[in-house]
């Protein structure tokens, strides 16, 4: 019997393996970084991590990415034993309540590398509210999107469509595309919440921000307000009227395609679509953007945008080296390095002026026009915070809406009383009341 | 049984026992200590109780929805299933022309991943210039494409693929009990002047009962557990319109990070397939006949 117990024991360590985790002693550090390997690759990060050891001979940077970079660092994070540092799409208010993030506050008040001012003063403002908790903030983000909506120059110009002033226009656009025979609008259908931010734009231009932020801080009867049912009114009248046929099948491949063939005029998305879309962009397509129009009467400021911080950066309270990941994150956005994630990346950096004085192509030009024009940002932190409201009532209600299942009244009074069961539920942390962000 | 004999059979069957033991029983036990469970996965969890439970089954939960989406999913293909799948068996049982080529061009859909037959599935159905059904649509009727994957249509786009892929395998299965049934016992019926409808009532079907009930419970459990078509139509973004059991559990462990009321709902569903699977063993029991 005792030969069948070593069997036995010789199994479980044939399947359990040993874990082993050298640890220096020379004083030479190792920064574990964990990426989420999107659209954006991971060259960027290694070239700067490489550039990071140079200047910090006593510090390697360990780097590392997967597309589901979330499934690995669950684990790790449930075992005290994370990276030093992470981008990923993991809880991050659950990560922020459940003490696992470190705080960024000390070292933003530090100088910026090749910069003579704090690191948080070459960050653009607005980008780290969202990331900011009882005063602290917990993530930096490398990249900066917007939301806006985008054309194919070359096309409208062959039409003779023009670039619309206001929502009016932008309907009237619409109607003069279809008269044409194109689709006016592409959409992501397969996630009906690509409308959300187009929504929350619309309600911007209808009410000042201070009434904006009163939604984000969950007050009662603002998603039912006259305002907001007019912003659901506006987006259903512009889907039920204007969106490609199908497009509600769609998945946001399939409807960004229609659009670079120029089956669809007009799509609204992020930034981060033409890095997307390359390699199904055919030549001699000028992509280009505007802002969401204003709306004729609205009580909203008619330039600002929604945008904020993307390929958010945290660093874990539980790492080895949290002081040392905080300041490789600063070195991530220092100028030199915004200017080359600009140029190799072609998308946007949340440094303050990192577009200025480099070549950056006619797209993105496009975008930084719709940023200059603006007098500020703003953006959602709703579908951040409360994850059963984003990822299940909100998907439903906008799609009822944009498929003129539900009317926008019926929209309002849906969001209203899914908000309410947030409101109600102590299990759900909610941040204190944050009003517009300085 | 001698000492040697056991200490050998042991042996052999330690490493599968203990992989066993890991993989499957140990985590069903921790899923009914999770159910009880407030935890996000990240922080420390609380118990709760039953609250999960209760939660699961509140007038605000999805749950209700979801299994009517599930008992959808299993009568609708279920009723074309076993009527397509009895009726191809019985034709290829009378030993038509070409029976052997029908058998496996009917079977094939059954090898293919599950995956593969959604994405495929999806290039019939897409409204884009690939799909085949919007492709006949706007060509030979002048029609405009129609979303068959939207998420209000999805449940009913589910039904012709379910049934062209879970066809050639039951089939099968009533094809083998149909050959197990002695050609003397139709010759005798026949000399009684039984015509094929009677043959097929009075004869196939209750000599083949045991394995018609086996095939009705397969596509029960089935029903009950559909996830995968449903999570790669939906890109992993399922609605109201389209949630089932399985995708809502998934959904909360991994999409909103409540752990404990996934698991309340992966127990809920475990006891509704084994109670279901009890109550229609129960149901379609019949006196076993002997031949």
């Amino acid at each position: 019997m005792n030969r069948a117990i070593i069997i036995f024991i010789g199994s479980l360590l044939m399947l359990t393996g040993c874990s082993y985790q050298p640890k220096s002693t020379d004083g030479q550090i190792t920064i574990e970084v964990a990426i989420f390997e999107g659209g954006y690759g991971l060259d960027w990060h290694r070239s700067i991590a490489r550039q990071y050891e140079k200047l910090h001979p006593n510090i390697s940077i360990n780097l590392w990415g997967d597309p589901r970079v979330d499934e690995k660092l669950k684990p790790r994070v449930l075992r005290r034993n994370p990276p030093d540092i992470a981008s990923s799409s993991l809880p991050f208010w659950k990560l922020v309540v459940a003490n696992k993030l470190y705080p960024l506050n000390e070292e933003l008040y530090t100088a910026a590398y090749g910069q003579n001012m704090s690191w948080r003063d070459t960050i653009q403002h607005g980008v780290l509210a969202d990331n900011t908790y009882e005063g602290k903030v917990y993530a930096v983000p490398t990249n900066l999107s917007a939301w806006v909506c985008w054309y194919d120059k070359k096309q409208f110009d062959a039409h003779g469509w023009k670039v619309p002033a206001d929502w009016g226009e932008f309907m009237k656009l619409c109607a003069q595309i279809k008269a044409d025979g194109v689709a006016p609008l592409a959409f992501q259908g397969k996630y009906p919440i690509y409308a959300w931010a187009v929504l929350l734009s619309l309600y911007q231009r209808l009410v000042p921000l201070e009434q904006w932020y009163e939604m984000q801080d969950l007050k009662p009867g603002a998603f039912t307000s006259p305002e907001f049912i007019h912003a659901a009114r506006l987006i259903q009248e512009m889907s039920t009227k204007y969106y490609e046929n199908g497009a509600l099948a769609m998945t946001h491949t399939e409807s960004q395609l229609e659009w670079v063939n120029g089956r669809a005029a007009m799509c609204f998305c992020g930034l981060w679509l033409k890095n997307e879309m390359k390699n199904a962009t055919p030549a001699g397509f000028e992509m280009r953007c505007f802002a969401v129009p204003p709306v004729e009467g609205g009580k909203g400021d008619p330039h600002a945008v929604y945008a904020g911080g993307a390929e958010q950066f945290f660093v874990f309270s539980e790492a080895q080296h949290p002081k040392e990941a905080a300041d490789f994150l600063k070195f991530m956005l220092s100028k030199d390095s915004a200017h080359s994630y600009i140029q190799k990346l072609d998308t946007l950096s949340p440094v303050i002026d990192s577009v200025k004085g480099i070549t950056i192509s006619p797209e993105l030009k496009s975008a930084v026009d719709v940023l200059d024009a603006s007098t500020r940002i703003f953006s959602d932190r709703l579908s951040g915070l409360y994850l059963e409201f984003a990822k299940n009532d909100l998907p439903d209600a906008l799609s009822d809406l944009v498929s003129g299942k539900s009317t926008p009244e019926q929209f309002g009074t849906k969001l209203e009383n899914a908000v309410e069961r947030v409101r109600r539920n102590p299990e759900i942390y909610k941040p204190a009341t944050m009003g517009v962000p300085k | 049984m001698k000492q040697r004999q056991r200490f050998f059979i042991f042996t052999m069957l330690s490493p599968a026992l203990l992989l066993y033991g890991l993989f499957v029983l140990l985590p069903a036990v921790n899923a009914f200590r999770y159910s009880l469970l407030r935890w996000d996965g990240l922080g420390k969890p609380v118990f709760i109780g039953i609250q999960n439970f209760v939660k699961v089954f509140s007038s605000a939960s999805d749950f209700g929805v979801a299994l009517k989406h599930n008992i959808f999913l299993t009568v609708v293909p279920g009723v074309f299933t076993l009527s397509i799948s009895l009726y191809f068996a019985y034709i290829i049982h009378q030993k038509v022309k070409g029976a052997r080529l029908f058998r496996i061009a009917f079977f094939f859909p059954n090898v293919i991943s599950s995956v593969a037959v959604t994405l495929l599935w999806i290039l019939i159905y897409s409204t884009t210039d690939v799909g085949l059904l919007n492709h006949i649509r706007k060509i030979w009727f002048h029609l405009p494409a129609y979303a068959y994957t939207q998420s209000a249509n999805l449940l009913w786009a589910l039904v012709p693929m379910t049934v062209w892929t879970a066809v050639g395998f039951y089939m099968v299965l009533f094809l083998a009990a149909m050959e197990n049934i002695p050609e003397s016992l139709y010759e005798a019926a026949r000399l009684d002047g039984a015509g094929p409808a009677r043959l097929f009532q009075n004869i196939t079907i209750p000599l083949m009962w045991d394995v018609l009930t086996t095939g009705i419970i397969f596509l029960v459990v089935a029903g009950l557990k559909a996830f995968d078509a449903i999570w790669i139509m939906e890109n992993g973004r399922p609605t109201s319109f389209t949630h089932t059991l399985s995708t809502l559990m998934y959904s909360k462990v991994f999409e909103e990070y409540d752990i404990g009321r996934g698991t309340a709902i992966a127990v809920v569903l475990f006891f509704l397939v084994l109670g279901t699977t009890l109550i229609f063993r129960r149901l379609l029991q019949r006196e076993r006949l002997e031949y």
